[in-house]
């Protein structure tokens, strides 16, 4: 019976409690525009979350990712606003994310560079460049038009506000995509052993390539729904920690860094947990220092109580023949 | 009397299902105890539940009379009871005399003085190990040197030695045999597992024989004979054995389909020539760091390209030199690796999982989606055929007896189509009945007319499977031999002259 309490229904469970909890004990907490807002973030954190899922799984990391998801999505919207068409500025986006995750890629698959260094890097090269040549000013604004595009992370379909769908659109993608392709596969394959997958023939760099471009892309889809949520991009986003708490997410769900191992639902609850985490600590208007403070000990508590109910694998833990 | 270490009635399940039965045992003071059994037998569990690596469901253990049950291995090891390893649980890094002393450093260390001791020490029970390399840059065969020290520095009564002789050469085994039996006088007592029965007869003062995880016997090894060992290990006895035999006849080969001219790379290929030719079984023998590894894995694309110099490689009437074992796999080239851990099998994976990853990087399943179905049948067919056996389907790699994940390793290479096979190893850590099915195996893809190389350190093996014999010496092929004419002698001066 106990056995059956692993990680993410743990932290699932704890994610109940924290809203039981919050609903009864905050005023304010079940407010509709709190519980939008809460929606909203959730969502966003969701979107990166299962991107960087993508890359932890691999036993990648990618610390440019807000990077990413910020300045190109700012400086689509400054392109739209200087009078270009907005598809055309949203495929020019969308390539420069490509372009950042190719990068990225070809370092840490080809040059062999590790990537939490080529990843935080990048971050920063990505921040610079787009701040000294793409973007003049720290907030960006969407146009005034009516566009549904700009409908993407305020309105709602039958009901669900739109980020929950477009949250519910990529995690359902990722997870077919994780399980059922040929590169999902490999993705896990190469995270479990690098050595062993390069020996079997699968293409090693190529699929570390497009691990991180799928991130890239990811959070361009991401800072879609940021911008048009609140409409704006503030490019400071890329200089705050909101990366840690998609790593966060993604480590708390149960997705270990040590790569091969868990998948979408793990971010699921990964993301539930801490979206409801930070918004109510916001509502109680807690420090940003106390609140980094609970994370962690929330984070700390549910890797201890998963290796009490399941110890690491005795095999696993020891050197030796089996 | 009472014995040194006792267990009764143990039992050890893993997910409810037992990996040990009921188990009785009992080592006395300063006796060396072969444990035997196919793979899968329970030989590696029930060892690691004397050592704290595991512990066991039911049952007793008693140490000097006196109930213990280790929770981890440092328990056991304060109670002198030490387990090596095949995989060694050295600190890469660090010098032989840092890991010799590891965990033992004083607060402040002078390196020479650690040095010093270190090298007093190994010559005192004669390891000629330098203590100032680092382990990253031993051989096999010192790093078990160095565990082996640092097991009898901390004093133990009980070491626990699981398949310490897979990775040996016959020269190194012979220093190993002499060790134990110093051991031994000095009142260690020794458990010994082995797929070597005929160590087990050289050097085991009793012999235990487990299968299915149920005790079959335990006696004195003198009332023991081959044939007896493996009734006991198989529950019958083996007839389609080829051990020892001697061929009577070889296949011609058909065509030249690889040749290697001059290749060398670093210091330990030297311009090395060969050719492999279809329907054919090559046998290439050589003593551990001869380099007929690195001759692989130049062919197979595994060893980085760059670290090539000089020397062509072609492939039927082709020049090739592969950067990636892809590119090799898809010309048909594979490499079955011989460590398996480091590079052979995806460990959190399952038994399919591991076979389908194979097939599909072959790019052999038609659609781009992959199915569980799918997957499930294939490993099913390839469980048949390689009589891979797993508690469950669903079991992940990691928790395969060590046998067993061998042979996942080759299916999962077999399930590639190749042309050109390169074994490497291929029945370390095997049981006597696995290792005739592999070599039935191998048999079977020469007459389907593959091109087949084995290499081994293990003469008669090498003997009785291959159709020509190739002995590496130093870096390259030195001698070639038809195995209906040689005798193991002239064979084993080659290699080492
Ligand atoms: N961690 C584990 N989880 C589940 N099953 C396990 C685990 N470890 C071992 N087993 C199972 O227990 C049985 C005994 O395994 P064990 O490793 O003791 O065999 P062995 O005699 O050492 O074999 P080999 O000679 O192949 O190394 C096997 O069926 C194996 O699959
Ligand atoms: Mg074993």
């Amino acid at each position: 019976m106990l056995k059956m309490l692993n990680q993410e229904r743990i932290v699932g469970a704890i994610a109940v409690v924290l809203f039981i909890g919050f609903s009864i004990g905050l005023s304010g907490f079940l407010s509709g525009s709190n519980i939008l807002s809460l929606i909203q973030n959730v969502s966003i954190l969701g979107i990166l979350g299962i991107g960087m899922a993508i890359g932890i799984i691999g036993r990648g990391i990618d610390l440019s990712m807000v990077s990413t998801m910020v300045i190109s999505v700012a400086w689509m919207l400054v392109m739209v606003n200087s009078g270009v068409n907005l598809w055309l500025a949203l495929g020019l986006a969308v390539g420069f994310a490509v372009v950042v995750g190719i990068v990225n890629g070809l370092l840490i698959a080809y040059v062999e560079v590790p990537a939490i260094f080529a990843t935080l890097a990048m971050g920063i090269v990505v921040y610079g460049f787009g701040k000294s040549f793409l973007i003049g000013q720290d907030v960006v604004y969407l146009p005034r038009d009516e566009s549904w595009f700009y409908h993407i992370g305020s309105g709602q379909i039958a009901g669900v506000p739109n980020p929950v769908v477009v949250f519910a659109l990529v995690a359902l993608v990722a997870a077919l995509f994780l399980k059922f392709t040929k590169f999902g596969r490999y993705n896990y394959a190469v995270g479990d052993n690098v050595a062993t997958a390069r020996i079997t023939g699968i293409p090693v760099r190529p699929v570390i390539v497009a691990q991180y471009v799928l991130i890239a892309v990811i959070a361009v889809v991401a800072g879609v729904v940021v911008a048009t949520a609140v409409t704006s991009m503030n490019t400071r986003l890329a200089l705050s920690t909101q990366v840690y708490d998609v790593i966060l997410v993604v480590v708390l769900g149960g997705i270990g860094l040590s790569g091969g191992k868990g998948g979408v639902r793990n971010v699921i609850v990964g993301t539930l947990l801490i979206g409801i985490l930070l918004n109510g600590m916001t509502i109680m208007n807690l420090g940003y220092t106390t609140q980094n403070i609970f994370k962690s000990v929330i984070l700390l508590a549910a890797i201890l109580i998963d290796t009490m109910l399941n110890p690491r694998d005795e095999q696993t833990a020891q050197h030796g023949d089996i | 009397m009472t014995a040194l270490l006792e267990m009764k009635q143990v039992t050890k399940e893993y997910r409810g299902v037992p990996a040990i039965t009921d188990v009785d045992f009992r080592l006395e003071k300063g006796e060396i105890h072969a444990l035997l059994g196919e793979n899968g037998a329970g030989k590696s569990t029930l060892t690691k539940m004397m050592c704290g690596v595991t512990q066991m469901t039911r049952g007793e253990i008693l140490l000097d009379g006196k109930p213990v049950n280790f929770l981890t291995p440092a328990e056991a090891l304060d109670h002198g009871v030490a387990m090596v390893f095949q995989e060694t649980s050295l600190v890469p890094s660090m010098t032989v005399a840092q890991n010799l002393y590891l965990g033992d450093e004083k607060l402040f260390n002078r390196i020479r003085r650690l040095n010093i001791a270190a090298q007093t020490f190994l010559q005192s029970m004669n390891f000629n190990v330098n203590p100032t390399a680092t382990v990253a840059s031993l051989g096999a065969a010192h790093k078990q040197m160095v565990e082996i020290a640092r097991a009898v520095r901390k004093n133990v009564r009980v070491i626990i030695f699981d398949e310490p002789t897979a990775a040996l050469t016959p020269e190194e085994k012979h220093h190993f045999f002499s060790l134990v039996e110093r051991l031994k006088q000095r009142g260690v007592s020794i458990i010994f597992i082995s797929h070597a029965l005929e160590e087990a007869l050289q050097i085991g003062d009793n012999i235990t024989v487990l299968r299915d995880g149920a005790l079959i016997e335990t006696a004195p090894a003198k009332s023991f004979d081959r044939k007896r060992i493996i009734k006991a290990m198989v529950g019958r006895s083996i007839e389609n054995s080829t051990h020892g035999v001697k061929r009577k006849f070889s296949r011609q080969g058909q065509d030249r389909v690889l040749s290697v001219q001059n290749v060398s790379m670093g210091t330990i290929v030297k311009n090395t020539s060969f050719s492999v030719y279809s329907g054919q079984v090559t046998g290439m023998f050589g003593l551990i760091g001869s380099g007929r590894t690195e001759v692989a894995k130049i062919i197979a694309g595994v060893a980085k390209r760059n670290f090539l110099n000089g020397g062509e490689i072609i492939l039927e009437d082709r020049s090739v030199r592969y950067r990636v074992p892809r590119k090799a796999m898809q010309d048909g080239i594979v490499y079955v690796t011989e460590d398996r851990k480091a590079e052979g099998f995806f460990e959190t994976m399952s038994i399919s999982e591991n076979i389908s990853l194979g097939f599909q990087a072959a790019g052999l399943n038609k659609n781009a989606v992959v199915t569980r179905s799918e997957m499930k049948a294939l490993a099913a067919e390839w469980t048949r055929s390689l009589n891979i056996k797993a508690i469950d389907s669903d079991a992940s790699v990691i928790e395969l007896s060590g046998g067993n994940q061998q042979k996942v390793v080759i299916a999962k290479s077999l399930v590639q189509k190749p042309r050109i096979v390169i074994f490497d190893e291929p029945t370390r850590g095997v049981d006597v009945g696995a290792i005739a099915e592999i070599h039935q195996l191998i048999n079977t893809l020469a007459d389907e007319g593959l091109a087949v190389v084995v290499i081994s350190s293990y003469l008669p093996e090498i003997m009785s499977i291959s159709d020509r014999i190739l002995v590496c010496r130093a870096g390259r092929v030195v001698e070639e031999f038809d195995p209906l004419e040689a005798d193991e002698n002239q064979i084993m001066f080659a290699a080492v002259h």
